[in-house]
């Protein structure tokens, strides 16, 4: 007990230092930035909206220290509605990234890079107290890598013209699973068999929707209500599809395929129908709350959109069509990949380990 | 014939296949969440404490994740257990990162989606970010929790007189594991859902220094290092119920479980 309070206290420490490192780094940014150091609050009115919603606006003046410009102060107004749905209400001693625009300084954003770094810190700070120094390594570097990888194939698909999108996204898939299937399971057969059933099982699934949306010819589906479109939104909710799949369908391959290869160790020369059975009842049990994690991830995205449209006198099928609806189909897809990861899975490593046993058999 | 509802047959039709009578309770569960999130939603909309509802909907839907999937039932009340104390925490965790971040709301990024809508509707937005970190972290904790505390009850079932030092052992290999495919399901499930905000901010040349200080993007960043932070959380916490739980019970532990 106490060498976990201790693990806890360093943790806690590591996390409180990086916001203060994170609170002191403004000589690193090119624009202005400053420090609230005292507001004056001048009016407060309500408001109410033509759908009757009660709000508030203020106005606020702040004094703002400039940190990384000879410390010289500046006064700025701001606007805050007590929703704040655009507006932040600003409090003493938040560090703000400024624009000067005509000889004015205005308000950029808020400063955010200090709560992020603290963040960072206590994730990577606990998993190394917590799991054996190298295996930490290959895992950070996995996320490091695919990080990195994704922003570049980004990169490409925003500044190549032309660019199949698709096909560039399924290569970039399959890249990005060997990578971290690669650094986290090494280079193993148990690797490899399992990166064949995660781009199989994808590929499966995110054909079925796109033979569903063929078949229906797309009704009740509205690619055009995608946020932040720069591009054409069809391909790239594909792209989306595909990369969401492929996260859930590698966990679960994984857990398959180790617990197969368990079995052989243990003893070999089993039928095939011994591994399909042991595949689907090791899939079965983790596919419930699997599917679980991806549809709390793409819903609760929907939840702020969909208050906002309640209350602006919207009814609810037309928020389930507007906001919801991509994240709907999203769950849908993610779910069917993870459920056929499980026969897929199955059938290729009893395939594999069944012929591996014939093998030794022979020699 | 609508295309999501094509495939919601079609995910049914295979999880009864592939899972038979767990197949049924897994898309029983995945509908009852959905009507949860729906009563979350009206409830914060008509005005009732934002904190509280989230707090009874995140129980509620922890327990359809956890008791409609398949395992013994000691090992559902562990994970249980585990992932109530593990939200409390990540909601504490949320509601630190929200006062010194503020990433709630809307930028004006989002000029398209909002045009036309009175944004001033006397919600305070920052009391839903907090609800959709939580809610995001919600299954994976779940998920991580109810793996290694199934592993763990395996390893038991199939060593008969393991120590609790060793047991120990295998919880740190088989947690390391289990820490790393889950935070990449993470991990692979934030970018899928952030392609079209990444492409945005790289075709408007957003500086570095826009980049990581950018409202929607350290909103979306914080949530996935929330929830991972929760995946490890439940590891641990899992792993200290169990082991305390050999220690106390030994291989009883086991037997309750023929509920």
């Amino acid at each position: 007990m106490k060498r976990q309070l201790g693990r806890i206290a360093i943790i806690l420490l590591a996390t409180v230092l990086a916001y203060f490192i994170g609170r002191f780094d403004s000589f690193l940014y090119q624009n202005p930035v400053g420090q609230v150091v005292s507001i004056h609050q001048t009016t407060e009115q309500a408001t109410t909206d033509e759908f009757d919603n009660q709000d508030a606006q203020k106005t606020q003046d702040l004094t703002i220290k400039l940190l990384n410009r000879s410390n010289q102060t500046i006064k700025i107004q701001n606007q805050v509605m007590e929703s704040q749905t655009m507006t932040t209400n600003y409090r003493v001693g938040d560090q703000i990234l400024l624009k000067k625009q005509g000889g004015d300084y205005q308000i950029d954003t808020i400063k955010r890079d200090s709560t992020l770094l603290a963040l960072t810190v206590m994730l990577l700070t606990s998993v190394r107290v917590y799991v054996k120094r190298k295996k930490t390594n290959f895992l950070m570097l996995s996320l490091l890598a695919n990080a990195v990888l994704f922003v570049l194939a980004l990169f490409v698909d925003v500044h190549v013209k032309n660019l199949p999108v698709v096909p560039w996204f399924i290569l970039i898939a399959v890249v990005l699973s060997a990578l971290s299937l690669g650094l986290v399971l090494g280079r193993t057969k148990q690797a490899r068999i399992t990166l064949y059933a995660t781009i199989v099982t994808t590929a499966l699934a995110v054909s079925v929707m796109w033979l569903a949306l063929k078949l229906t010819g797309g009704l009740g589906v509205h690619f055009e209500t995608m946020s932040f479109v720069t591009q054409v939104p069809a391909p790239i909710f594909y792209a989306q599809a595909i990369i969401g799949v492929l996260g859930a369908v590698m966990d679960e391959a994984a857990d398959i395929v180790a617990g197969l290869f368990g079995l052989h160790r243990e003893s070999q020369h089993r039928p095939f129908e011994d591994y399909w059975r042991a595949g689907l009842s090791v899939g079965r049990e983790i596919l419930g709350t699997l599917t679980n994690v991806l549809f709390m991830i793409f819903i609760a995205e929907t939840i702020p959109m969909v208050i906002l449209m309640l209350r602006n006198g919207n009814n609810w099928s037309y928020i389930l069509d507007q906001v919801m609806n991509l994240g709907i189909l999203q769950t849908v897809v993610s779910a069917i990949g993870i459920v056929w990861a499980v026969p897929v899975t199955s059938v290729m490593t009893a395939w594999l380990l069944q012929h591996r046993d014939e093998e030794e058999a022979v020699k | 014939m609508n295309a999501i509802g094509l495939l919601i047959i079609l995910l049914l039709l295979s999880l009864l296949v592939v899972a038979g009578k767990q197949g049924l309770k897994t898309f029983l569960g995945l509908i009852l969440n959905f009507a949860l999130i729906f009563v979350l939603i009206i409830l914060v909309n008509w005005g009732f404490n934002p904190y509280l509802v989230t707090a009874v909907i995140s129980l509620l839907i922890l327990s359809v994740a956890i008791y409609l999937s398949a395992g013994r039932a000691r090992v559902m009340a562990i994970a249980w257990q585990t992932s109530v104390v593990v939200i409390i925490l990540v909601g504490l965790l949320a509601c630190f990162t929200q006062y010194f971040a503020q990433v709630q709301g809307y930028t004006l990024e989002n000029s398209d989606e909002l045009e036309g809508l009175s944004l001033n509707i006397g919600l305070n937005f920052s009391h839903l970010v907090i609800i959709v970190m939580i809610i995001s972290a919600l299954g994976a904790v779940a998920e991580a929790s109810m793996a290694i505390t199934a592993d763990l009850f395996e390893v038991i079932e199939r060593s008969p007189n393991i120590t609790v030092e060793s047991l120990s052992d295998h919880a740190q290999t088989i947690g390391g594991q289990i820490l790393g495919t889950a935070i990449n399901t993470l991990f692979f499930g934030m970018l899928g859902a952030n392609i079209p905000l990444l492409i945005w901010y790289l075709r408007l040349h957003y500086t570095l220094a826009e980049f990581i200080n950018a409202k929607l993007l350290v909103m979306e960043v914080a949530t996935m290092l929330l929830g991972m932070i929760g995946i490890l959380l439940s590891i641990w916490f899992s792993t200290f119920l169990v082991e305390r739980g050999y220690q106390r019970e030994g291989r009883k532990l086991l037997h309750e479980s023929d509920v």
